[in-house]
Formats: structure tokens, sequence, C-alpha cells
């Protein structure tokens, strides 16, 4: 079987045509998830960082923790919330935010870090509120580090979404696994092809807006 | 495609299914699963040390390459394993080398390269240049400046991003059991496949069990293998970051 259909071209063009549907729902359902898992996974950041912010004996155990996710396989943890949520979106949607917190709470404390006392000081001796000062000076300071954090969040869940394809979710992953059952090359080379395509355009978007929220970070640009 | 699955009756318990010899023995068994796995990541490993920490070690010790390391850096983070994998597949297949092993030792060995590389390259770069400068007095060659001064330095972040790269292997490892291979991510295939939450959730166990397992041999040798004075060197260095 396999020999057989070993010589099927990697790609048939009117695959795009004859199946757009699909390669669309596949696409939004790809962004879906990524969007669901880096908003969530993002307030919870913002929640640890604060933590860790305010008290800083916090900082160690709330970033090994967030390392210990990191590293817990990506087949094993959504398999371990199939028996509990079922194939559903929400047992993609868990793993996925999981895995941004490591870097999205480092990169939110290094940019509350990066404020210097000075500029913290001269704020409070114009007389701001705590309220102001954090919004209108530590916020946009910090801005840089948190973007560039959230353009590796979201690369590399663009990527790990394909991975939820094993319980039925995964957007353009379910393209892959869709190809590998029935050796038909076609959808997996437009899945994996559009996922790093998407990838690479998100974080690009990213960096637009980046740049744009920021503009007088471009000279120290090159924040971690 | 898919060779042989796990029989396990679908009312059998966790524990039950973990400790049944026969879930362990046999070509299906966890044993041999296992095996397959601990091999493939290890011949990755094996790969990516012997290619990245001389490539990087010569990079630094002559200031060269500053960019390889941004790109590292991005590849360290972008790489989507298992879409690379994926495109890898069909490829492999046409050319007529299979399913295995070739699709996910690539995928594999791309999320290895990165934090070896990076580690050797900035700890070889970071080395106090004092002590260069000192061996250079004493009369070493440039070989015994690199091996005996540089690299001895450096070991213990070289060894740290082996251990970073080896748990990011086994961890993303499991992959393979669903782009048509086996290892030990199969059992969460199976029970995914057979509806069976028990095995699914033994599988998953074995899988973050053996990736906890990495992650604490190589602290352990890092802590056995490094001699008293590196590590209080790098303990220092940590602590002034």
């Amino acid at each position: 079987m396999i020999l057989a259909q070993a010589s099927n071209p990697l790609v048939r063009w009117e695959y795009f045509i004859d199946e757009w549907d699909q390669i669309q729902r596949a696409l939004i359902e790809h962004m879906e998830l990524t969007v669901y898992a880096v908003l969530l996974g993002f307030v919870v950041s913002a929640g640890l960082a604060a933590i860790a912010l305010r008290f800083r004996w916090m900082l160690a155990p709330i970033n090994g923790f967030t390392a210990f996710l990191y590293t817990i396989p990506s087949v094993a943890l959504f398999g371990l919330l199939v028996p509990y949520f079922g194939l559903s979106r929400t047992t993609a949607v868990l793993p996925l935010a999981a895995y941004t917190l490591l870097i999205l709470v480092t990169n939110i404390v290094a940019g509350f870090n990066s404020v210097s006392p000075e500029v913290r000081e001269a704020a409070a001796g114009m007389g701001m509120t705590p309220f102001r000062r954090l919004t209108q000076v530590e916020l946009p300071l910090a801005l840089p580090y948190i973007i560039a954090g959230l353009r590796l969040a979201v690369v590399s869940t663009v990527g790990l979404v394909t991975v939820a394809a094993i319980i039925g979710q995964g957007g353009l992953g379910r393209l892959i696994l869709d190809g590998l059952r029935r050796t038909f090359w076609t959808p997996m080379t437009i899945g994996a092809s559009l996922s790093i395509l998407l990838a690479v355009l998100l974080d690009g978007l990213i960096l637009l807006a980046g740049r744009w929220a920021t503009p007088w970070a471009e000279r120290q640009r090159g924040s971690p | 495609m898919v060779v042989g699955q796990a029989a396990v009756p679908r009312d059998i318990g966790i524990l039950e299914w973990l400790f049944d010899s026969q879930s362990w023995t046999g070509a299906n068994g966890i044993v041999a699963s296992l095996t397959d796995t601990v091999i493939l990541c290890t011949i990755v490993m094996a790969v990516a040390i012997v290619t990245m920490v001389p490539l990087a070690a010569w990079l630094a010790h002559t200031r060269r390459g500053e960019v390889s390391v941004s790109w590292m850096v991005t590849l360290s983070r972008a790489i989507p394993t298992f879409a690379v994998a994926g495109l890898l597949v069909p490829i492999s297949l046409r050319n007529g080398w299979g399913f295995e092993p070739w699709p996910i030792f690539i995928a594999l060995l791309l999320l290895a390269l990165p934090p070896i590389f990076l580690n050797t390259y900035t700890a070889i770069k970071q080395v106090d240049p004092g002590a260069v400068d000192a061996a250079r007095a004493m009369g070493y060659s440039p070989a015994n400046v690199l091996f005996r001064v540089e690299l001895a330095l450096a070991a213990s972040v070289i060894l740290a991003g082996v251990r970073v790269a080896a748990v990011t292997v086994v961890a993303t490892e499991p992959i393979r059991a669903f782009l048509g291979g086996d290892g030990l991510g199969r059992y969460v295939r199976d029970g995914l496949g057979q509806n069976n939450d028990s095995l699914v959730i033994a599988g998953a166990a074995l899988v973050a069990g053996l990736a906890g397992l990495t992650a604490l041999s190589f602290r352990t040798i890092e802590r056995v293998a490094l001699p008293e004075g590196v590590r209080r060197v790098a303990r220092t260095a940590t602590r002034q970051e």
C-alpha cells in the first residue's frame, strides 16, 4: 500500500480548490486556538508577574513552577486532560496556555525590572498616583519586553497547536494527521507549510504592532 | 501503518495496567517502547553534541559567527517540530526511506541543536580573559588554551545546555507515535484510539516520567562530573546575573 502511494506528488494543486472549505476551517481553528491559548496565558502570566514583582521572594517559586510546566511533554499533558475534558477545545487550550507562562512571566518581570529607580522617583516626585505611575510610566517602558515575550509565545504556540491534532483539535495539525492516515501527501504538505507560514506572519504582525505602539523604543530595541 | 496496537481491556485500572508484567514485556511492551525512545533520543543527542560543541567552541574561541547566535535563538523557539516532521514524512517515503527514523530524527535534531550551541558559544565567550592571558603567558598552546582553560571553565554552562536539549528532545519524541512510528508515546495514541482513559493516563505518566527522569539524571551528572571549584564559579556567576 505504501509503495503504491509513495509516488503521489507532495502537492496536488487542485486540492486547494476542491477542499478549500476544509483548509479555511483548519486555518481559522488554528488561529482561534492560538489566540485563546495566548490570551489565557497572558492573563495568568500578568497575575503571576504582579505577584512576583510585589513579593520578591515569590519570584523563584513562580519561575520554578512555570519552568516545570514547560518541561511536561505535550503529548502527556494533552493526554492527561482527556479523561476530564474529553476531546474538547478546553483540553487543547489549557496545555497550550500553560506552555506560554514561562516565556510571558519572565519577560513581563524583566520589563518592569528594566524601569530605572530614577524614573520611578521622578514620576513619584511629580505627584503621580501609584496607579498613574504604573499605567503611564512603568507599563510603556516595560512594553518592548512584553511584546518580545508575546512574539515568542505566539510563534511557539502556533507550532504546538498542530500537536493538539492528536486529541482531534489542532487546526492545521488535523490536515497533517488526515494526510498521514490516508497516505495522501497534499494535506500534510499544506497543513505543515501553512502552520509555518502562519507563525512567520503572526510574528511579523506583532513586531509591526509593537513598533507602532512603542516608537520611542526604536533605539534600545534588542531586548531579550 | 500502525503495526501493532497494545491490546488492553477497556475497564482496566491505571495501576492494574502499569503493574501487570504483560504490559512490560513483548514487542508491544513498555520495555521495548522505552528502548526505542531512549535509543533515538541518545543518537539525536550524540549527533547534536558532537557537531555543536566543537563548532560553537571554535566560533567563540576565534570570536566569529556573532550572527549565528541570533539565528539559533530564533530557531530554538520557532521550530514547529510536529509540522517539520509532518513535512518530512512524505519526502522520506517518496525517496523510499520509510516512515522512520529520518523525519522524526531531523525534527528532534533541530530541537536539540540550539541550546547546546548557544550555551557553548556564550560560555566560552564569557570565560575570564585574564585566565586565558595567564594560560598564554605560561606557554599554553592555542589548543591547550581551548581545551584546558576555556572548555574547562565553560563546562558547567555547556552541560546545562545539554540538559535542556535532552529534556526537550525526550519530551517531544512521543509525537513520533502519531507520525507512523512507535516509541513511548504509543500508549497515549493507542489509548486515544481505543477510547481507553486508563491507557491514556498511564501512557502520559510514562512519557512525563521519562522526561522528569532525564532532567534528574542530567542534574546528577552535572553535580558529580564537575569539580567543586568550577561549580562554585558557576554558582556565583548565576547569582550575579
